[in-house]
């Protein structure tokens, strides 16, 4: 729990970018870390770690963001658990499986922010090409490494 | 890290496993969303704001601190390289370039003020407000939302629908954000762009001046929007666009009541022209993401 406050610390203060955008490095730890757990010799145990990360890195978001308590843990939340009934019978360990999560945990992620944080209607298209688009690709750029390395932090516990 | 992570030591097993995950983490899964969602419901009744409030508080001089951290090694990569005369000068003539476009709006304003309703004498004075000074602590980690967090709180006499004003190298003070909520030692300040922020404005055009709301447009991939001014004033990229104050002007017990009329918001770019309205998309004179320092306006000196 205290390392995800720090990840959450540092996601929010250092990884701004330029373009207004933010490497979202909570989100994609909590998938990538639901792609271990589903895949582990133990998927219950595994899952049941990936939806308390989950918890506590959206938790830790929301007190750094200023956001409704919950708000983002409910967002990651969903996204773990959409994440984990896709991938359940793959084999996580492909290239292809993180990133394909992460492009689908992250659209979750951000429509159930918008649907919390946007006062009013909210032009889902627009807010679909100029917002959530964006911060996936944002999203996809560190997937890979984290995963690896992740699932090589991990694998040392063996 | 996994002693901070994890508690226990997860086995990764090497082939699918045939036997399908039980329901059992699906049902935790299920039972932490409701957790969630009553800790948002709660959060928005404001049972458990208080509660957040304080660990913002206790966080808010790390992420002070990693803040500023980050924007030093942002400044290090796009200082100029160069002689240090050839900066020093560089940085004379801009402030020079600032202080002039100042004047130059100041007197634009005063222009239209006598022309409507007198209120030259208080257009004339250089800033008549009381202003706070704040560091900014946090910006908003989501693409959908622009908002900062500022080192300054209800302790601090900063209250909601207070406007916060920001100035870069080269640029006039102009208006950033409003405070939308505050903590004792801090307070979250939603950024003019967000399209949620909607402030009433003024263009000024020639001596001339009209009324208009600016709205946010940030999540639309533009900056600001001014929107609701009549065809009778012709807009002009260039166009001065200030602070309307219209709903302090009538002492109307609503949040925005404390933004006070004329403070600089941005320029018109350009004009688009709707049955018998005009759209004008706007450029802040200040860029809301690019501040480090912002004042809290307290009050207005009448």
């Amino acid at each position: 729990m205290a390392g995800l406050f720090a990840l959450a610390c540092v996601q929010v203060t250092l990884l701004g970018l330029p373009s207004g955008f933010t490497l979202p490095l909570v989100p994609v730890l909590v998938i990538c870390r639901t792609l271990l757990g589903v895949g582990a010799a133990l998927p219950d145990v595994g899952l049941s770690r990936a939806l308390r990360w989950a918890l506590y890195g959206g938790m830790a978001l929301d007190v750094f963001a200023a956001t409704p308590l919950g708000a983002h843990a409910l967002a990651l939340l969903l996204a773990v658990l959409v994440v984990a009934a896709l991938t359940r019978r793959l084999r996580v360990e492909r290239p292809a499986v993180p990133l394909l999560a992460v492009l689908v945990g992250m659209l979750i992620y951000e429509a159930v922010l918008a649907l919390f944080l946007h006062p009013g209607a909210i032009d889902w298209r627009s807010y679909l090409i100029l917002v959530m688009l964006p911060s996936v690709v944002v999203a996809l750029a560190p997937t890979l490494p984290l995963f690896f390395l992740l699932r090589r932090l991990l694998r040392g516990q063996l | 890290m996994r002693d901070f992570l994890d508690d226990r030591p997860i086995k990764l097993r090497r082939e699918r496993s045939p036997v399908p995950a039980s329901l059992r983490p699906f049902v935790l899964a299920v039972g932490l969303c409701l957790l969630a969602g009553m800790l948002v419901l709660l959060d928005r009744l404001g049972v458990i704001t208080p509660a957040r409030q304080m660990l913002q508080s206790l966080t808010a001089p790390v992420a002070q601190r990693l803040t500023g951290l980050r924007d030093d090694i942002g400044a290090f990569f796009s200082a100029p390289r160069g002689a240090a005369a050839l900066e020093a000068r560089i940085a004379a003539l801009e402030r020079e370039n600032g202080e002039l476009r100042n004047q130059l709006l100041r007197l634009e304003q005063a222009q239209v003020e006598n022309h409507f309703l007198r209120q030259q004498l208080a257009i004339q004075q250089a800033h008549p407000w009381t202003l706070l000074g704040a560091e900014v602590t946090v910006r908003s980690p989501d693409a959908g939302r622009r908002m900062i967090t500022i080192a300054r709180g209800s302790r601090e006499g900063v209250r909601p629908g207070m406007a916060v004003i920001g100035q870069l190298p080269g640029t006039l003070a102009a208006l950033i954000g409003i405070v939308e909520s505050t903590g004792p030692h801090t307070a979250d300040v939603l950024l003019i762009t967000d399209i949620s922020s909607q402030v009433s404005g003024r263009v000024i055009h020639r001596g001339r001046a009209e009324a208009g709301l600016v709205q946010g447009q940030w999540q639309r991939g533009s900056r600001l929007q001014l929107g609701q001014i009549t065809r009778d004033l012709e807009l002009a990229p260039g166009d001065s666009v200030v602070t309307a104050g219209l709903t302090g002007a009538l002492q109307l017990p609503f949040d925005l009541a404390s933004i006070p009329p004329n403070i600089p918001i941005g320029s018109v770019d350009q004009v688009r022209v709707i049955d018998q309205h005009q759209i004008a998309e706007v450029r802040p004179f200040v860029d809301p993401d690019q501040v480090r320092y912002v004042w809290v306006i307290i009050s207005q000196d009448d």
